[in-house]
């Protein structure tokens, strides 16, 4: 339990910072914050507007640090402000919109990616030395290296525009209502296949290259070869006596590569027009909608947050030294 | 009476980037049933290399490049995966030199009974907990803490749970690597004497790989001494204790102190221990050795008979010589 | 100097080092090499690769060809200038946090602990947001300063466990000074894993800088790989059939992350050599399989 509190309260600090940036950008930014986010619309406005507008905002003339624990007040409520681009529409409400498209995205690519590098690196370890090995392992590394912009274009150059066959954008066929039937889930099926596809790729070095090199010192421990002296498979050995084991350091990793596919999963749906939350943002970007760009990133730091705590819960199931305590582990 | 456990001619390679290093050459010994078999040396001598060989346990880089184990007369360098997986544990068990890692840190205890008693045979869970608890009793656990886990446990007790585990199928053999080096010197002597007294009920032959010969006085019948991947000597531990032939063995037994033998001067070996990449032509021993001749550094003494046992040696010290010593 | 003779015979490490020389060589003579100014007309719209135009042209008639070797110029500048400062940022901290201990520990480890769980384009992309159209410089900057947290921290626990080691106790012992310590004892035992962060580094900048600059967040006027993807893709360059216009930077962006990530892979071998897939394994392989074939017969 001490240990949940303590990564609940370090969780909390780390969103107050990713607050605290937000609110000082602007601030430490030359010239009114007012005139970078509306521009050329500043003119036509009547002073009573513009003085509306910076109260709206929390551009006040009031002393900064009373403006920053409002703005953290409001991020507590969970008031990321009003869009400009869609003025007056709430920066929590467009992105509410976006957030499952993404979460989807991201987590079912991430739940692949884990999976099948896991045990690609696993198999790499054992047949460490065949052809297998010797190919797999530096092909995944430089799928690694390639940017996932390349990835996604050249995806959806060959699959999409040459072979055709996927859709070329968005998350569903547009001529469906949205709904719980069928046509409506298998049409959102086949948009997601090549978004899907792209990321796994782009991640699953990320999982395969550390379960290996796990793996391998994991071979050289007693109780690996306890296991193989006992008799068992090798397959048991592998899995319940190598895998399980390995697995752990590549948890934590999994959090933190985490913040890795986000910027992956951005680019995914900015090049497929994916109706998430990465490519509102981009329309944020192209419209210079500031307060949307920043709920963006106070939105993807909760959802860091949140994996990193779901990896903390899943390093507790797998590793009983945390679990029960005691222990010299 | 045919030996339970003969190696003939073992060799066991490392095949590494800069060529192969031979850890274990022309190693033979046997093991009769009920025997407690020592094998004794510095630490790279290639004991343990024996000893992973005989339940063929080796990983690469390390590879059996020929001789012959035979267990109850069967070559199992000649078994199939399948063989070798009914082989392991039913008939020899293994118990490892660091008991702090010989269990799997993530299964609860008795998990790690069950697959290995599932893998040889037994059906219900049921039934494993029962054979769990059963054996747990046997080396004074109490058959309620097999749900915890490896960590929860410590370092002597999980070293007799592995004792424990290495019991459960009643082997033939078992193999001993060290099994007391990583506890504190109380418990050793414990773990030791339980060893000793489950041998003595259960009758099982015991192979013990160790670099302190002190422990063997007691508990070994035999003592096989190893230098550089070479068994110089195999002789009755007592015998060989008290009156070494090989110069080798004359120079371990000087350098730890007796239990209950008269105070002698400690004396180490002079030298390092041999470079295996850079094996002579002669006696590996030579250099090191204060009887060496020219006959030792042209031509490699055989593993012969010799009084009760066998020595490798061109110039053995002969017993009348140390009895006059003694007195 | 053994590390580079095990370098040179590494075939991963060979493999990566030419396209790597290739591509920064090529840079360097841009102006020789390049036909014609990159960002000058020189020809029609969109034109497939001919022998005029061996790459093509662009929407704007510029010539391909004379692009991707002036926009590796910037690229490769970015990505060495990032990976260098995150390097040094990364060791400077690292080994501090991990040799002093303690309050600095604390704070270093914290400080890191939170760079990591704030993800990184989104921060990027508002940095670079409220700074404008970034010009590659200040890219370079931006990635390097928030981008060093996970090198930081590997360095850490390294130091940490080399500090255990006698040979920095006994030279703590004989009252050397830390800086001392730092620099001759800890330094080159840590050679192999900054040198194999900074090539992380360098490889994680260029496709940062190519990702901000193909969502329109750089400077359109300057010529590096990711400003002519922004090109090609606001064009819609692969919707009127010029694939060749994303092809030749998405390629080039590959090829030299493909060079990186090999020369890494064997610097990462060579520091571990029990990662290692080697000849010695496959003679073991061979004489294994041999003497299992002598057993049956």
């Amino acid at each position: 339990m001490r240990f949940f509190l303590r990564r609940l309260s370090f969780y909390l600090v780390a969103l107050i910072v990713a607050a605290s940036i937000n609110f000082f950008l602007p601030r430490i930014m030359p010239g009114d914050p007012l005139q970078i986010m509306f521009g050329q619309q500043m003119a036509r406005m009547t002073p009573e507007t513009v003085d509306a507008l910076r109260a709206t905002y929390g551009f006040t003339d009031e002393p900064l640090i009373q403006q920053y624990f409002q703005y953290l007040g409001s991020v507590a409520r969970w008031d990321l402000g009003l869009s400009v681009r869609e003025f007056p529409k709430p920066v929590s409400e467009i992105l509410r919109e976006g957030l499952i498209w993404t979460v989807v995205l991201v987590g079912s690519s991430t739940l692949i990616a884990f999976t099948l590098g896991s045990f690609l690196g696993l198999l790499a370890s054992w047949f460490r030395g065949s052809w297998y090995d010797s190919i797999a392992t530096p092909l995944s590394l430089v799928m690694q290296s390639i940017p996932s912009v390349v990835i996604c274009l050249t995806a959806l150059f060959i699959f999409a525009l040459g072979l055709g066959w996927f859709p070329t954008g968005y998350g569903y066929d547009p001529q469906l209502d949205p709904g719980w039937n069928l046509e409506f889930i298998s049409s959102v099926a086949h948009h997601a296949v090549l978004p899907v596809l792209t990321l796994v790729v782009f991640q699953m070095a990320a999982f395969m290259i550390p379960m290996r090199a796990n793996m391998i010192n994991l071979l050289g421990e007693d109780y690996i070869t306890m296991g193989r002296a006992k008799g068992l498979s090798s397959s048991r050995v592998l899995f319940q006596y190598g895998a399980r084991n390995a697995l752990l350091p590549s948890v934590t990793t999994l959090a933190m590569a985490l913040g890795f596919v986000v910027g992956g999963s951005f680019i995914t749906e900015v090049v497929f027009n994916y109706p998430g939350i990465g490519y509102i943002m981009f329309q944020a970007i192209l419209s210079r909608d500031y307060p949307l760009i920043q709920g963006h990133m106070l939105i993807f730091t909760m959802v860091m947050l949140i994996a990193n705590l779901i990896a903390d819960l899943l390093y507790v199931i797998l590793d009983p030294r945390v679990r029960t305590g005691s222990g010299d582990a | 009476m045919s030996a339970l456990l003969e190696v003939k001619n073992l060799c066991v390679d490392y095949i590494t980037d800069q060529g192969s290093v031979r850890a274990a050459n022309n190693v033979s010994f046997s093991i009769q049933p009920g025997e407690v078999f020592g094998l004794a040396g510095e630490s790279g001598c290639g004991k343990s290399t024996v000893a992973f060989a005989v339940p063929r346990l080796h990983n690469p880089p390390a590879l059996i490049s020929s001789g012959e184990i035979l267990f109850e007369g069967e070559n199992i360098l000649h078994f199939n995966q399948q063989q070798l997986q009914a082989y392991r544990w039913a008939k020899v068990s293994m118990v490892f030199q660091s008991a702090m890692n010989s269990l799997n840190p993530v299964l609860r205890v008795e998990k790690q009974f069950a697959d290995m008693l599932m893998a040889h045979g037994y059906e219900s869970m049921k039934a494993c907990r029962a054979r769990t608890g059963e054996l747990l009793d046997m080396v004074g656990i109490h058959p309620s803490r097999m749900r915890d886990y490896p960590h929860q446990f410590s370092g002597g007790m999980r070293q007799r749970i592995v004792i424990a585990i290495a019991l459960a199928l009643r082997p033939k053999l078992m193999i001993m690597d060290e099994p007391t080096t990583a506890l504190d010197v109380v418990v050793q002597r414990e773990i030791l004497q339980q060893i000793n007294d489950l041998q003595r009920e259960l009758g099982f032959s015991v192979l013990f790989i160790t670099h302190d010969l002190s422990l063997m006085a007691e508990f070994a019948d035999r003592l096989g001494v190893m230098y550089a991947g070479q068994l110089v000597e195999v002789r009755p531990s007592q015998e060989l204790l008290r009156q070494p032939i090989h110069p080798y063995s004359h120079g371990l037994t000087q350098s730890f102190p007796s239990i209950r033998g008269p105070i002698q001067k400690l004396t180490g070996i002079p030298g390092n221990p041999l470079d295996l990449t850079k094996v002579p032509d002669g006696c590996r021993f030579a250099e090191r050795c204060f009887k060496a001749t020219d006959l030792c550094r042209e031509q490699e003494p055989q593993l012969i008979p010799h009084a009760t046992g066998h020595v490798a040696c061109h110039h053995p010290i002969s017993i009348a010589q140390q009895e006059m010593s003694h007195e | 100097m053994l590390f580079f003779k095990l370098l040179l015979k590494n075939r991963q490490a060979l493999i990566g080092l030419a396209i790597l020389s290739i591509f920064i060589l090529s840079a360097l003579f841009a102006p020789l090499l390049a036909p014609h100014d990159p960002k000058r007309r020189v020809g029609g719209i969109h034109q497939p690769p001919s022998a005029e135009h061996i790459l093509g042209t662009t929407r704007l008639g510029r010539d391909i060809y004379s692009q991707v070797l002036h926009a590796g110029r910037i690229s490769i500048a970015v990505g060495l200038a990032a990976g260098l400062i995150t390097t040094i940022i990364a060791v400077v901290t690292g080994l501090s946090a991990g040799y002093f201990g303690g309050r600095i520990d604390d704070v270093i480890t914290f400080c890191t602990n939170v760079i990591l769980v704030i993800p990184q384009l989104p921060l990027l992309i508002v940095l670079a947001a409220f700074i404008g159209q970034v010009s590659p410089f200040l890219i370079a900057m931006i990635i390097g300063f928030t981008s060093w947290a996970w090198g930081s921290r590997v360095i850490r626990s390294q130091t940490m466990a080399l500090r255990q080691k006698e040979f920095i106790h006994s030279a703590e012992l004989m009252g050397e000074a830390s800086w001392r310590i730092i620099t001759v004892e800890l330094l080159p035992n840590l050679i192999s894993i900054i040198g194999s962060g900074f090539i992380g580094a360098v490889i994680y900048s260029i496709m940062t800088q190519a990702t901000l600059e193909f969502i329109g967040l750089g400077d359109p006027s300057s010529v590096s790989w990711g400003t002519m993807l922004y090109h090609a893709q606001t064009s819609s360059a692969m919707w009127v059939g010029a694939w060749w216009d994303i092809l030749v930077p998405c390629v080039a962006i590959s090829l030299f992350g493909a060079g990186l990530a090999l020369l890494n892979f064997a610097v990462d071998e060579i520091a571990n050599p029990k990662l290692r897939a080697n000849s010695a394994m496959r003679r073991w392989k061979k004489m294994q399989k041999q003497i299992a074939r002598e057993s049956q017969a």
